[in-house]
């Protein structure tokens, strides 16, 4: 009985020298290596099971055994189906050809309503070059660390480091609202224009109109930024470079637990410059509220509401295709300018770049509905 | 017998006092005290109409259990939700990002309708009848899965966070958002169910020449991102449960990878593929978006974890201390988290860094999970700058604002863990400012 006692009152003076120690693990199972002895790949800690448990959790160590039987083998088809990446060796790249011209013409066709002529870019949409990728690579270096410096140039041409990935990109994720349409040819065709706006040249060659790109021709190219990429991850040695730079804290930086005059004087700020960026959706509120009903026509049953979004939302939800945004009252104040049976009108007819009722086959009462609408929504 | 009689005595007389009530009622609704409904008062200016008035609540049926058969928020939380802005979007709200609200936020774990939700091609919806998982590539036993089968392995139930890189990332050059819920709102944390991947792979006979696993959506962005082996074999997952359910479809539903503690982006949703090989992929996004530039021109790729990080909740500008006054004893409450390993303190500053004192965590101390910490303080209605700095098992520390950019400069875009500071002003009211000393 006295021992015991004791006991608890050693471990008590124990536990309490061990919680005002700064180096006191949560977990006493806490690692920093694998069981195999090597370091956690990303610098940090690993709980093994020990005692059935890893950190809190309790585990049921008869359940990771295998031995399951769930499940099939997949068919060779299935398999080509749905692999569908495209490594920098080549695995995965198709054969097929397209010259510059056709990707031109493609791309008019197919990319430019976003990525804007040339690739440039605009309304958030990424840019796809900005000029000789060559020149453009030696920005990165570039630290916007004063108003008026130039930010690092960060393009396909100018920063990724394989070309495979633009192959892949445009295969199976552009264009982005109709992915996986691009047939190799013309994946082809919008790779060689591509990498002629960015004045990438393949085995020194420049790739001018009528330059044809097909798959020996694109396992050639050298991306100005192919070494710009730490740690190197190629190459059975891979994995370990990773594990060695990232359990080396210097290479991104780590704090000190100074806790007395951590620095001289007073603390320098940086503030917000204006407002900062504050033109958010819904705006902030902690308010407990009821939702504000909309009145009138604006309401949940408003005529015109459930045709808006089955067939107009699609252009008028965002201002992302020039068409006056539902909600935003100034471009509806400019729109109303013209007087309501003008827009009537115009909605019946097309107007800029919208046809006749919006490409619609709705009636023309149906149509003022969704027009009576969307101008209730920026009152 | 006799119990019931009484009973039906009781309803009788309350019916009685009911009439008495609805008699009175009619004469002067507002001025009757509620609890004093058999001798009426007159209600007084100090008297509170939350307490003394009768509300419909109290004198009427609620709705039936029939409704609302999966339950919803009180409509008077309308204000607790995602939010987004245009700034933060790739040309249209397809490739975008929504932002979790954490000054919301209680406990560590975000409810489902909440959690950040950053998509590449919009949110699929998916027929879990028609989805497979396909393990392939350098295993001696390739695998196809329906989601039944997936879920017949033996499950997991773990409490992580999940936190997109540019967590912060716009503020690498100062301070933008005069709000946490975009400062720090591309994260939350949620107890996810699914199976460990090397529970799968023990009978599938995994090829030694086998160091990445690449991982691909079958959605609109065809998602896909290299691991490296020594995560699948240790702690990744193929969840299919979020807090006790389904995934919801923004998460990926029916599954997703979930790479515990590591960028959000790697934790590919609507996960449809698995395969194995001996080289890295150099997926979509993997370099062209989510590497961490610094000023020598070089960039780090494959910048797996999300380093130890902390920011204070409460107060913050969502939710400032403009009705404290002088005297009053209040709680600094915030989240800490590490993608390397379990939080094992966090400090406060008072004085934007200068001097430290450490607070207390409180609630569940787990593994790649929020964190709590709190500090009780007697508000003086003085200006303060209030800073919060973590640390984790594996020897991580926040670093300072200025040694942040001393290492990574200030064009990393991804991965800013730099000590967060709040100003409070005299009135109480909370700016976003960072402390450049």
């Amino acid at each position: 009985m006295f021992k015991s006692y004791h006991k608890i009152i050693l471990s008590t003076v124990l536990l309490a020298s061990a919680a005002t120690s700064t180096v006191c693990a949560k977990y006493a199972d806490a690692s920093r290596t694998y069981s195999n002895g090597k370091k956690v790949i990303d610098g940090g800690s690993t709980y093994p099971v020990k005692s059935n448990k890893t950190s809190a959790y309790y585990v049921n160590t008869k359940a990771d055994k295998g031995r399951f039987t769930f499940g099939r083998t997949p068919t060779k088809n299935e398999i080509k189906a749905w692999n569908i990446d495209v490594m920098p060796d080549g695995t995965g790249l198709p054969e097929g050809h397209g010259t510059v011209e056709e990707g031109d013409s493609l791309y008019e066709e197919k990319c430019a309503a976003c990525h804007f002529d040339f690739g440039t870019g605009g309304s958030g949409y990424p840019a796809l070059q900005k000029g000789n990728a060559y020149e453009a690579q030696k920005t990165l270096t570039n630290q916007r660390t004063s108003p008026d410096a130039d930010g690092p140039i960060r393009v396909f041409g100018s920063y990724w480091p394989r070309a495979s990935t633009l192959w892949w990109y445009i295969k199976t994720g552009m264009p982005h609202p109709a992915p996986m349409s691009l047939t190799n040819d013309q994946v082809y065709a919008l790779s060689a224009y591509i990498l002629s706006i960015n004045e990438i040249k393949i085995d020194g060659e420049e790739l001018d109109d009528d330059y044809e790109l097909d798959r020996a021709k694109f396992l050639k190219i050298v991306m100005p930024n192919k070494d710009g990429f730490i740690p190197k991850i190629d190459g059975p040695h891979g994995v370990e470079n990773a594990r060695k730079f990232f359990n080396d804290f210097k290479n991104y930086g780590n704090g000190t637990r100074c806790m007395k005059n951590c620095f001289d004087g007073k603390p320098v700020l940086s503030r917000i410059s204006g407002s900062g960026i504050s033109d958010y959706q819904p705006p902030i509120s902690t308010k407990r509220s009821l939702p504000v009903q909309k009145e009138g026509a604006a309401g949940a049953d408003a005529p015109g509401k459930k045709t808006y979004e089955a067939s107009c939302a699609v252009c008028h939800a965002t201002d992302a295709m020039g068409a006056p945004k539902v909600g935003d009252k100034k471009a509806w104040a400019a729109v109303l300018k013209k007087g309501i049976d003008k827009v009537y009108l115009n909605a019946l007819n097309g107007v800029n770049g919208m046809p006749p009722k919006g490409g619609t086959s709705l009636p023309d009462d149906k149509v003022k509905e969704v027009v009576d609408y969307m101008v209730s929504q920026a009152k | 017998m006799t119990k019931i009689s009484k009973a039906s005595q009781m309803t009788a007389e309350q019916s009685d006092r009911r009439d008495f009530f609805r008699k009175t009622a009619a004469y002067s609704v507002s001025a009757l005290a509620a609890a004093s409904v058999m001798a009426p008062v007159k209600i007084n200016a100090e008297d509170d109409p939350a307490i003394v008035e009768e509300k419909k609540w109290g004198t009427t049926f609620g709705y039936p259990v029939t409704h609302n058969l999966y339950g919803q928020p009180s409509p008077y939380e309308h204000n607790v939700t995602r939010r987004y802005t245009k700034l933060l979007s790739s040309g249209n709200y397809y490739a975008s990002i929504a932002m979790c609200p954490i000054h919301e936020s209680m406990g560590i774990i975000t409810p489902n309708g909440l959690f950040f939700n950053r998509e590449h091609g919009g949110v699929a919806e998916i027929d879990p009848n028609e989805h497979r998982l396909m393990i392939h590539g350098l295993v001696e036993k390739p695998l196809v899965l329906t989601m039944d089968e997936l879920k017949k392995y033996p499950s997991v139930s773990r409490i992580h966070f999940i936190e997109c890189p540019a967590n912060g990332g716009p503020e690498w050059r100062g301070p933008q958002f005069p709000s946490i819920q975009f400062a720090k709102g591309m994260m939350s944390c949620a107890e996810w169910t699914g199976v460990y991947i090397k529970d799968i792979l023990k009978d599938l006979g995994l090829k030694k020449e086998a160091l990445w696993m690449l991982a691909e959506g079958v959605d609109n962005a065809h998602m896909g991102r290299t691991v490296p082996i020594d995560k699948v074999l240790d702690d990744a997952m193929i969840v299919w449960g979020q807090n006790g359910e389904a995934l919801r479809p923004e998460q990926g539903y029916p599954i997703r990878l979930l790479v515990p503690g590591w960028e959000g982006n790697l934790c590919v949703k609507w996960l449809g593929r698995l395969e194995f090989g001996s080289e890295p992929w150099y997926a979509k996004e993997e370099t062209s978006k989510y590497t961490a530039l610094k000023p020598s021109g070089k960039a780090i790729q494959h910048f797996y974890a999300n380093e130890v990080n902390s920011v204070i909740t409460s107060p913050c500008p969502e939710k400032p201390w403009t009705d404290l006054k002088k005297g009053d004893l209040v709680e600094i409450e915030g989240l800490a988290w590490s993608g390397m390993g379990t939080i094992e303190g966090v400090d406060l500053s008072f004085d934007g860094g200068k001097n430290w004192v450490e607070a207390s965590l409180k609630g569940l101390v787990l593994p790649k999970a929020w964190t709590r910490f709190s500090l009780m303080y007697k508000y003086e209605g003085k200006p303060l700058l209030l800073s919060s700095r973590a640390r984790d098992d594996a020897g991580h520390i926040q670093p300072t604002v200025k040694h942040e950019r001393e290492v990574m400069g200030v064009e990393s875009v991804y991965h800013r863990n730099g000590i967060f500071t709040w100003e409070v002003t005299e009135k109480g009211e909370v700016n976003n400012v960072q402390v450049l000393s």
